[in-house]
């Protein structure tokens, strides 16, 4: 880790349950809802933004609208010529915005940024999404004519973990249930309103229709809209911010540490290239362990609570073992013992993770480092996980194939 | 006294509303006996449950039967009987004098109701009976409408009330509005008064031209008299008739059922439910909408209203610059213009106005906010107050539309709170 450090100074994030289609509101209204919600929630003044990084994924194909960056400057009158730039990474595009700022503020170039996180994907039906969802992975390969195309290469992820392990369907069904029980404690959490139980998400039928293979309705993600902004600053920045609000440094929470990897894009090489080896997925256990080691953490079981990417209930299965919970192919064992709910050892997606929270693509990454702050500022309302000082978060582009890590402690 | 509920028999339980709380419950796991006349209708309403759940597997946590079978196994097992029967006292007496021979003392009952005079209710009933009255009033759908009214009568042990407001909030994730025993309790009476208000103004400029000036950018999720199409206009009629009756206060005289309403009615022009006979809106084969016209009772076609304050603000609001959308509209002059700030006050007039009589005092605009929002997708009215720019704002809009400011405005605080969120409540449509 750099010897200098990178703040969080809080943030804001849209209610993910909207449709911002049937509202008929422009992206641009969801990067602005994000960005004076985040003013409201942690006093920051316009005048302090020196840069912001957006992070997206598809906004051309999903809103036929590119060059995000371009909008911010648009929400104060003090933006005018504020440099801005845009970031894609898939799934993981505001972890790559996040870490593109971390490395701006250590360079020294700003002390104050702000990352927005945005994806409007309500704008087409989910056969059309899926579709451009397919571009994240090897579209010519992977997606071209194939309906739903990353449920199968996740439903994929779940054979290789049988074929090599054994895997159990129903604890990808406990997955689910708690994911879906833990959004119902988040107030802009997606699902919070809608019925979810184990037995529910082990029953196939009308109301959980198979996807492909393993994968059911209650194993995927959801289809979003939602946008976070949150902000990151240098040390001088954050001191003089803490005196402001009559606080020290110390309570200001910062990324300790963080992990970047990228995989080969095609599913079918990573898992040729993890043949013979203890994890299915070794660029994804690398980011983490290198942002342990950032961090200087030893492991998992220095973290309070774990954010992960659970776009399928068996990237979460994968998280499970590569955070190290378990040793490799066990993740079923922290299942059971419930080691990942609410009051187990280490909870996972309090928020309710993509399943339940919800996975506005280009914004997850963001939602995921903004709750990890939550959660180490005390501020996580009913999700909270009692005195939690560490956390970590997992941001995965494609099948796994580019993995962003990031611990935040206070 | 320790409560505790684990079962709960839900009466009316072929209606919606009846079906669709009782399958909240069995969602969370209560055993839940839904029974109507029929099994038949219990069974119709077990189907509309699964389809709210999106699940079949909530059916395992309720029986289905009818009141000859079942009444009396399902008194005597529930520790919470809600009412969900006909909006008419009688029938709802009737079925009270019913269950009470089989109900073990200390079981709740509730009724849905929002517009019968809840103190006569339970007349004639025991004193048990009576101490553990009062009203569950849900929004429909509750599955999307989180608000529930709660109040009791005279008679209600007030203990019941707190146990009640707690289950429902904490277990089946309602948002709790403690109102008084007024008709309509709070919501009702502030939507219908409004809705009333555009029915009158709908028989001059039109049924799409007001609910394209009253319409989703103005702070709802969907137009007014598309919302009476929804609810249903007999529905309506029965509300604002029971408002009439029961209530009085400064805008009584605007609680009016316009004589081509009761035409409407008379023709079968429901809404919704009356499918081609249509309501203020008929919907064609093509996907589009007809309009009713007052004056004739003929729909005619939409003449695509445009009004460049409207088209402006709406505009804004597309780009997520509320503020500037409600100046534009403070600003634009002319009839249009007069209508749309007339019925904002109103709203704002009405609302305030009525904190002390249909909530608690304490409260403040808190409770009228909560059902608004939750109970009828409108932006709440502090938060309204906030889009205009403030209090002050707010009361020089209502002064010169002719109302007095409320002393609830002038001394609330709400509406200084960043209203997170609350773009959902402001399409730009």
């Amino acid at each position: 880790m750099s010897s200098k450090p990178v703040y969080i100074l809080g943030g804001y994030q849209t209610d993910f349950a909207r449709n911002w289609a049937r509202e008929n509101k422009h992206i641009s209204a969801m990067m602005r809802e994000a960005y004076e919600g985040s003013l409201a929630v942690s006093k920051i003044e316009p005048r302090d933004i020196q840069s912001a990084f957006v992070g997206n994924f598809a906004a051309e194909l999903y809103c036929r609208q590119g060059h995000l960056g371009a909008f911010f400057v648009d929400f104060d009158a003090v933006f005018k010529g504020l440099p801005t730039s845009r970031f894609e990474g898939a799934c993981a595009s505001s972890a790559l915005a996040v870490l593109s700022a971390m490395a701006h503020i250590q360079a020294g170039w700003y002390d104050c940024i702000a990352v927005v996180g945005v994806e409007q994907m309500k704008t087409v039906s989910p056969a059309e999404g899926g579709d451009f969802l397919g571009t994240a992975a090897w579209y010519e390969r992977e997606s071209a004519g194939i309906e739903f195309p990353f449920p199968k290469l996740f439903g994929k992820l779940g054979d290789v973990y049988e074929e090599r392990y054994g895997l159990d369907d129903r604890h990808l069904a406990r997955i689910a249930a708690i994911n879906y029980g833990n959004a119902k404690n988040n107030p802009n959490a997606q699902t919070r309103d809608w019925f979810m139980s184990y037995d529910h998400a082990c029953q196939k039928g009308r109301y959980n229709v198979p996807i492909t293979g393993r994968i059911k309705v209650t194993d995927c993600s959801q289809v979003t809209d939602g946008a976070v902004c949150v902000y990151l600053a240098s040390e001088a920045f954050a001191c003089e911010y803490a005196k402001r609000l009559g606080q020290t440094l110390e309570t200001i929470p910062r990324i300790a540490g963080w992990g970047h990897t990228t995989a080969p894009i095609e599913f079918a090489a990573k898992i040729a290239e993890s043949e013979g080896r203890p994890y299915v997925l070794p660029w994804t256990r690398k980011a983490v362990l290198d942002a342990y080691r950032r961090a200087g953490i030893r492991d998992c079981w220095d973290l309070d609570v774990i954010e992960t990417h659970d776009c399928f209930t068996t990237s979460e299965y994968m998280a499970i073992d590569h955070f190290g919970l378990t040793e490799p192919g066990q993740s079923w064992k922290a299942i059971e013992e419930g080691v990942i709910e609410m009051g187990g050892r280490l909870p996972v997606n309090p928020s309710g993770g993509l399943i339940g929270c919800g996975h506005p693509v280009g914004a997850t990454g963001a939602r995921q480092l903004l709750d990890a702050f939550k959660q180490v500022s005390g501020t996580a309302g009913g999700y909270q996980v009692d005195g939690a000082r560490r956390a970590a978060t997992l941001n995965i582009g494609g099948s796994a194939t580019t993995n962003v890590v990031f611990v935040v402690e206070a | 006294m320790e409560r505790s509920i684990q079962t709960v028999l839900v009466l009316g339980a072929s209606g919606t509303i009846g079906s669709l709380a009782g399958g909240l419950l069995a969602q969370n796991g209560f055993r839940v006996y839904f029974l109507s006349r029929h099994t038949a209708g219990s069974l119709k309403g077990l189907e509309r449950a699964i389809a709210q759940a999106r699940s079949e597997v909530i059916a395992r946590n309720i029986i289905c039967g009818d009141y000859d079978g079942l009444l009396a196994e399902g008194c005597e097992k529930a520790d919470w009987i809600l009412e969900c029967v006909a909006e008419e006292a009688a029938v709802k007496q009737a079925m009270y004098e019913r269950i009470e021979p089989y109900r073990r003392p200390g079981t709740l009952v509730s009724s849905v109701t929002s517009s019968l005079v809840l103190e006569d209710l339970p007349k004639g009933r025991s004193s048990d009976f009576q101490k553990h009255f009062l009203s569950t009033h849900f929004y429909n759908p509750p599955g999307k409408m989180l608000a529930c009214e709660i109040c009791g009568q005279s008679r209600t042990d007030p203990s019941v009330v707190d146990f009640m407001a707690d289950f429902l909030e904490s277990r089946l994730r309602r948002v709790v509005i403690r109102v008084r025993p007024t008709a309509g309790f709070a919501g009702n009476r502030i939507a219908f008064l409004l809705f009333a208000w555009i029915t009158e103004l709908a028989e001059v400029y039109g049924v799409e031209k007001m609910d394209y000036l009253i319409g989703p950018y103005t702070g709802r999720i969907m137009a007014p008299l598309a919302t009476i199409d929804l609810v249903g206009l007999d529905i309506h009629q029965a509300i604002i008739q029971s408002l009439q009756k029961h209530t009085s206060d400064f805008l009584h005289h605007k609680l009016v059922l316009p004589d081509y309403v009761r035409r409407m009615i008379e023709a079968g022009h429901l809404g919704r439910k009356a499918r081609e006979k249509g309501g203020f809106y008929r919907r064609l084969e093509s996907g589009k909408y007809e309009y009713i016209d007052p004056k004739t009772l003929d729909y005619i076609p939409s003449f695509q209203p445009h009004v460049r304050f409207v088209e402006e603000a709406k505009q804004l609001i597309h780009l997520g610059r509320y503020w500037e959308a409600f100046d534009t509209i403070l600003r634009a002059e002319g009839t249009e213009a007069d209508i749309v700030k007339q019925i904002l006050s109103a709203y704002l007039a009405y609302s305030y106005g009525l904190v002390g009589e249909v909530t608690e005092p304490s409260v403040g605009i808190a409770g009228i906010d909560k059902v608004m929002s939750a109970g009828f997708n409108w932006a709440a009215p502090s938060v309204l107050v906030y889009m205009l720019g403030g209090r002050e704002k707010a009361a020089k809009l209502l002064s010169g539309q002719g109302f007095e400011v409320p002393a609830a405005l002038q001394k609330d605080t709400a509406c200084e709170q960043y209203p997170f969120n609350a773009g959902k409540y402001f399409p730009a449509k």
